[in-house]
């Protein structure tokens, strides 16, 4: 190597610039540990399986039911007919792959202020995608906003991480916020249920329980985590300014003091605070996620606070 | 009230503007600076009904309004600088004549006299009244008034800090003149002299036009050596040798064992230590100084190493004339005692031609035409004529003369100095008819013998005689007269001024044809001066070695000359307590009146800049907005 190619810039391409920045080398370490914590985190549970409610081809006990022509006849309880003359088919919990859906939140908000809240999000939906792969589970990412979704096709193996890794990085955060019609949307377009990791600062002017509630009622597993950035509750504003949503476009005159500023604090913890009773009331798990925090961090709350996996 | 600033009719035209773009800024619609937020329903929960431009909110910037236009009219009314009336014309006029004289800088005072004497003139200022005023001189030779009659203590103050010292001395009558004169039909007047009293009474009284006299005076003791005349010459006759003359003096009121010493060209030459009586005088003579070649200086001391209180008068300087060689041409058959006499002179080149050899090629400082009278030729330089014939003479020779001799004879002439020419026996000679712009330098009870004058812009001196027909050629006065008249012809003259005095008008001989010149003074400093009538002219007021520069940068010549205090009255430095004029003694000035001052434009801007706190703390605390 010549001197001079020493003080040369590597021309990358844009999107291995970012990857650098997202999912560098030191993101990946940690992936590799988060995963080992979540084994140890569900010791005693075999891996890769699933209890489900289905009942069907497992080896667990579960049930018996009467026998139907065309039931396997190597599934009927001989004991049984013995003992009270009755054919029933012994019925087993059905082993399967736990599908996990991440929702995440695409719309203007998430990338107000530098796109930290974005980062922030796609940081964790790649870390908790890759502990999910890595225990063979069923990973789909979808972001939603209002328009169409963008999605990663159903994957699974942790060897998959970096396609993962691509589909986020082309994420882009834009557009307004419609948790609820996005979600519909996205119901109807999956019908296996499973988990539903909504990832989301629930800045939606239609109310952030419309999208909750949509994944309740249609079947899945919401499990809620709240992007926060606390500069937000803070903004460095004085004197007479004219408010402009960052989303819909909306304008307000207003002159900030102190006081407004101060109000404005109690507000946004407010809001914080509904979403998370709101969820504790529905008995969805909730995890507040500030930007200011490390995400490994956060992912290993998430593991230990359970929930996220079985 | 009066406005004795702007007027009335002004101060409105400035309201006026300044109102209407006032208003004009508050009444455009306030933009405000857009700023993006993520999620505005925040802010609308936050602001619940509250808007920006509500009714409430508008009162309160018309509030702000009326305090920004409160604020335009202090100021503006400022402007007019309001005066109650019955102040004007109440308050005292006042004129402070500061002594900055030689003997302010007197070391006896910490750190001067001069400083001691600004110090009270401050206080003085600052008790001044509200109406009162005050003017502020400063009392050299010329009296030079440095502020208008102001009632300004800045302007004030900042007059009497450019008071300066001089090396003259302070002339009371001058200043009184002009204190006079500046109160005259302004009432109250009051004049106070900040001196050391130093100052002689002058005479006649000046009109001090009804103004009261009162002295403050400066100074606590006299002790001073003085070093009162320092001057310089070369001997007529060996212009190699100096003799130096100084006078010193002990100005102080005991007996005083003092060491003169004299310095020449920065080398010690001689140096003696002598006893002076309290307010004696002492001459002392350096006779047969040699071996210096311009400069001289003069050092007084207490033999016992300290210092008096004034060591301004300490050291004097002189400048030795400088000497050049002068090109002389002797138009003669042949004359012994001629040529004896010119021989006393080392510094004379002497060109000896035959009367039918003249002219020879060549520039000469003087000619000297031995019997014959040829027309000067262009570059002869001045011309002396002995016994000159009818024919060619400068000056019209007269009737024949005998036994006689120089019966009167201008003895202040440069030409006659030293010559004793009282026993002079002539055999036979002229008497002149000399014009009447000649001088007659000598003549018996017969006529002129010898006259001084200009033809066609040469200098020419003719003696009616022979000198061989008299006894002149055998006495001292002879080679005097003939060095003599060549030196007044070669501008190297014995009696050169070595050292001018501080305190008068100096007129320095400069190049001829030299328009302007170039003074340099002792500390550096640089001044152009006017040159009249081949002369620069200046006054002097400090002492020490100056420089003169005349002509263009290429052919500039520069002299130097030495400047002295050499003023007795101003080395007595003994203090006076009291200061009479016309046989009254002045009386402490009169306190002045509380230092209140009745500037109302004051206390308008002090209220303005009330209001713009407030307005500024009500604006950062958003209630006016």
């Amino acid at each position: 190597m010549g001197i001079l190619e020493l003080f040369q810039r590597k021309k990358t391409p844009r999107g291995e610039a970012t990857r650098v920045e997202l999912f560098d080398d030191e993101f990946q370490r940690k992936l590799e540990m988060l995963a080992l914590v979540s084994r140890r985190v569900f010791t005693g549970r075999l891996r890769a399986e699933r209890r489900s409610k289905k009942k069907g081809s497992g080896v667990e006990f579960a049930d018996h039911r009467d026998y139907v022509p065309g039931d396997d006849i190597r599934s009927i309880d001989w004991n049984v007919y013995r003992r009270f003359g009755r054919l029933l088919v012994r019925l087993y919990e059905e082993e399967e792959d736990l599908s996990i859906y991440f929702l995440l939140d695409c719309s203007a908000s998430m990338g107000f202020g530098g796109g930290q809240k974005f980062d922030q999000a796609r940081r964790l939906v790649a870390a908790l995608a890759y502990v999910g792969l890595a225990n063979l589970d069923r990973v789909t990412i979808v972001g939603v906003n209002d328009g169409v979704p963008e999605r990663l096709p159903t994957t699974r193996g942790k060897g998959r991480i970096f396609t993962v890794f691509r589909f986020l990085e082309k994420l882009r955060p834009g557009g307004p916020t419609d948790l609820g019609e996005a979600l519909r949307s996205f119901a109807a377009q999956h019908k296996r249920r499973g988990l539903a990791v909504l990832v989301s600062d629930f800045y939606d002017p239609a109310g952030f329980e419309h999208g909750i509630n949509v994944l309740r009622f249609e079947g899945f597993e919401p499990y809620v985590i709240h992007l926060v950035d606390e500069r937000e509750a803070a903004p460095p504003l004085d004197g007479d300014l004219l408010l402009v949503d960052c989303e819909t476009g909306d304008e307000r005159e207003v002159t900030v003091t102190p006081a407004v500023l101060t109000r404005l604090k109690t507000a946004f913890a407010d809001y914080r605070s509904n979403i998370e009773q709101y969820c504790t009331g529905k008995h969805v798990p909730y995890l507040a996620a500030d930007v200011s925090t490390p995400f490994d961090e956060i992912v290993l709350r998430a593991l230990r606070r359970g929930g996220f996996l079985k | 009230m009066m406005l004795t600033g702007l007027p009335l009719g002004t101060l409105l035209a400035i309201f006026g503007g300044a109102a209407a773009f006032t208003v004009v800024l508050y009444v455009l619609r306030l933009r405000r600076r857009p700023v993006a937020v993520p999620f505005a329903p925040l802010w609308h929960s936050v602001l619940g009904d509250r808007d920006a431009s509500r009714l409430f909110s508008r009162l309160r910037r018309w509030l702000s309004l009326l305090l920004q236009l409160v604020l335009l009219a202090l100021l503006a009314f400022a402007l007019g600088d309001p005066r109650p009336t019955g102040s004007l014309g109440s308050g005292r006029n006042v004129v402070l004549l500061i002594d900055a004289s030689a003997s302010m800088q007197a070391t006896d005072e910490k750190p001067t006299r001069l400083e001691a004497a600004k110090a009270k003139a401050r206080e003085l200022v600052q008790g001044l009244g509200g109406s009162d005023r005050a003017l502020v001189v400063q009392m050299g030779d010329v009296p030079v008034p440095l502020s208008t009659l102001s009632d300004s203590p800045s302007e004030l103050l900042q007059a009497i800090a450019r008071v300066k010292a001089s090396d003259t001395r302070a002339r009371l009558g001058r200043a009184l003149e002009l204190a006079g004169d500046a109160l005259r039909g302004a009432g109250r007047g009051e004049i106070v002299v900040l001196s050391d009293g130093a100052l002689p009474e002058p005479s006649p009284p000046p009109d001090l036009g009804g103004a009261r006299l009162s002295f403050v005076p400066v100074g606590k003791s006299g002790k001073n050596l003085a070093i009162t005349a320092f001057s310089v010459r070369r001997y007529p006759l060996d212009k190699s040798r100096l003799e130096v003359l100084a006078e010193i003096a002990n100005t102080s009121t005991e007996r005083a064992e003092v060491e003169l010493s004299l310095w020449g060209d920065g080398a010690i030459i001689d140096s003696e230590r002598l006893h002076v009586e309290p307010g004696a005088r002492l001459s002392r003579f350096f006779s047969d100084v040699g071996g210096t070649r311009r400069g001289l200086e003069a050092r007084l001391r207490y033999a016992d190493g300290t210092r008096d209180d004034l060591p301004a008068d300490d050291r004097a300087y002189a400048l030795v004339p400088e000497r050049r060689r002068a090109r002389v041409l002797v138009v003669t058959p042949g004359n012994t005692y001629l040529e004896a006499a010119l021989l006393l002179d080392e510094y004379l080149d002497v060109t000896d031609v035959k009367p039918s050899a003249y002219p020879p090629p060549g520039r000469f400082d003087a000619t000297i035409f031995d019997g014959v009278a040829p027309p000067p030729a262009r570059d002869s330089g001045g011309l002396i004529y002995l016994n000159p014939p009818a024919q060619g003479s400068p000056v019209k020779v007269g009737k024949a003369i005998s036994e006689f001799g120089f019966d009167t004879w201008d003895r202040k002439s440069r030409v006659l100095r030293f010559a004793a020419l009282g026993d002079v026996q002539v055999a036979a000679g002229h008497a002149f008819e000399p014009q009447r712009d000649d001088k007659v330098l000598g003549a018996s009870d017969d006529g002129p013998i010898m006259v001084a004058g200009t033809r066609s812009s040469r200098p020419f001196i003719a003696l009616g005689f022979d000198p061989r027909q008299s006894d002149l050629v055998l006495r001292p006065a002879w080679p005097l007269l003939v060095l003599n008249a060549i030196d007044s012809f070669s501008e190297t003259d014995a009696s050169y001024l070595s050292a001018y005095r501080t305190g008068e008008v100096w007129r320095v001989p400069v190049q001829e044809g030299a328009r302007e010149a170039e003074l340099t003074l002792p500390d550096g400093t640089r001044r152009p001066v006017p040159v009249q009538d081949g002369r620069a002219v200046t006054f002097g007021e400090r002492a020490g070695v100056y420089k003169l520069a005349t002509g263009a940068e290429e052919t500039r010549l520069v002299t130097e000359f030495a400047a002295n205090l050499a003023d007795p009255d101003e080395s007595q430095i003994l203090p006076h307590k009291t200061l009479s004029v016309a046989g009254k003694v002045a009386p402490p000035p009169e306190p002045g009146g509380g230092g209140v001052r009745r500037e109302l434009w004051l206390l308008l801007v002090a209220v303005a800049l009330c209001l713009s706190l407030v307005e500024w703390f009500t604006y950062h605390r958003r209630i006016t907005v």
